[in-house]
């Protein structure tokens, strides 16, 4: 039989949405309930003109709540892959960017504080980006 | 697929503005990045270190919040200086806050705290810090509150 990525195992995309769906859903909720803290963890990677920093602050975690959540529902499932898809590659040219700029900052990935920018953490987020990716090409 | 990203993108704006206007205090949809570079060089102070200097005795504690404070909830002890008369609210405290003295800021918010910090550090006071989490952060830690019908607890 040959294989086709787009055509992958449902229980292996299902298992994709659940990992990559249910971080989201975690990373939101603090930024949810702190958008001044998550605003200063975003001001800190120096990438943002001070005029969309707030507007950022408090849209940016609700995206990544409803994206999550959206992943585990096979209706919304593909368009909430381009997005989540989408902030994952964002997240990788932040955090490449503070890395490669020497910032010595937080991530604050979920929430103020957490673990510091690191090669690891741009591992993280490309594995998640390449399986909103596979989610995305799969033939309904 | 682009119209599933435009209904998500469409409830999330929803959820995200209604959220916004409920919230008090609302965050200002343009940024002081003074405020944040203050933060940035003052780090927070978590409630139990607050706690711990509110105990030694060692720390001045300056509330923020608008209202006046016999009608709130507030730390016991705590001198009031708000962002929109700053310089009447300090004139009245002057003669108990000294350019030495350790000072540590709560309110609403940490934009509007960092803000009074700012004129403070302004006006040669070396030692501000702010209280991360304010008065709840503070509750929680079990630091005392003194209630506006004057009980403390």
């Amino acid at each position: 039989m040959k294989f086709e990525w787009t055509r992958l195992p449902r229980p292996l995309i299902w298992l994709f949405a659940l990992v990559v769906g249910g971080t989201f859903v975690v990373a939101s909720l603090d930024k949810i309930a702190n958008p001044v803290d998550f605003a200063q963890s975003t001001y800190r990677y120096r990438m943002l003109p001070a005029g969309l920093l707030h507007p950022f602050a408090l849209f940016m975690p609700w995206l990544e709540l409803t994206g999550g959540l959206a992943l585990l529902w096979p209706a919304l499932r593909r368009g909430a892959a381009l997005l989540v898809g989408g902030m994952n590659f964002m997240f990788v040219v932040a955090l490449g960017a503070a890395l490669l700029r020497g910032l010595d900052i937080s991530c604050g990935c979920f929430g103020a504080g957490g673990h510091g920018v690191d090669l690891s953490l741009i591992g993280r987020d490309v594995l998640m980006l390449i399986a909103c990716v596979l989610v995305m090409v799969q033939r309904r | 697929m682009l119209r599933e990203a435009g209904v998500i993108l469409t409830v999330t704006l929803i959820l995200a503005l209604a959220a916004w206007l409920l919230r008090d205090p609302r965050l200002p949809l343009v940024a002081d990045v003074g405020v944040y570079e203050f933060e940035i060089e003052h780090p927070l102070l978590t409630a139990d270190e607050a706690l711990r200097f509110y105990e030694e005795g060692s720390h001045l504690f300056i509330d923020t919040r608008e209202p006046a404070l016999e009608g709130m909830p507030h730390l016991p002890g705590a001198m009031q200086v708000r962002p929109a008369r700053f310089d009447d609210d300090l004139r009245a405290i002057i003669d108990f806050i000294f350019p030495e003295d350790p000072l540590i800021l709560y309110g609403d918010g940490l934009q509007a705290t960092a803000a009074v910090a700012g004129r403070f550090t302004e006006r040669g006071y070396e030692q501000v810090s702010l209280l991360g989490g304010g008065l709840r952060a503070w509750r929680k830690a079990g630091g005392p509150v003194e209630e506006p019908t004057g009980g403390t607890r």
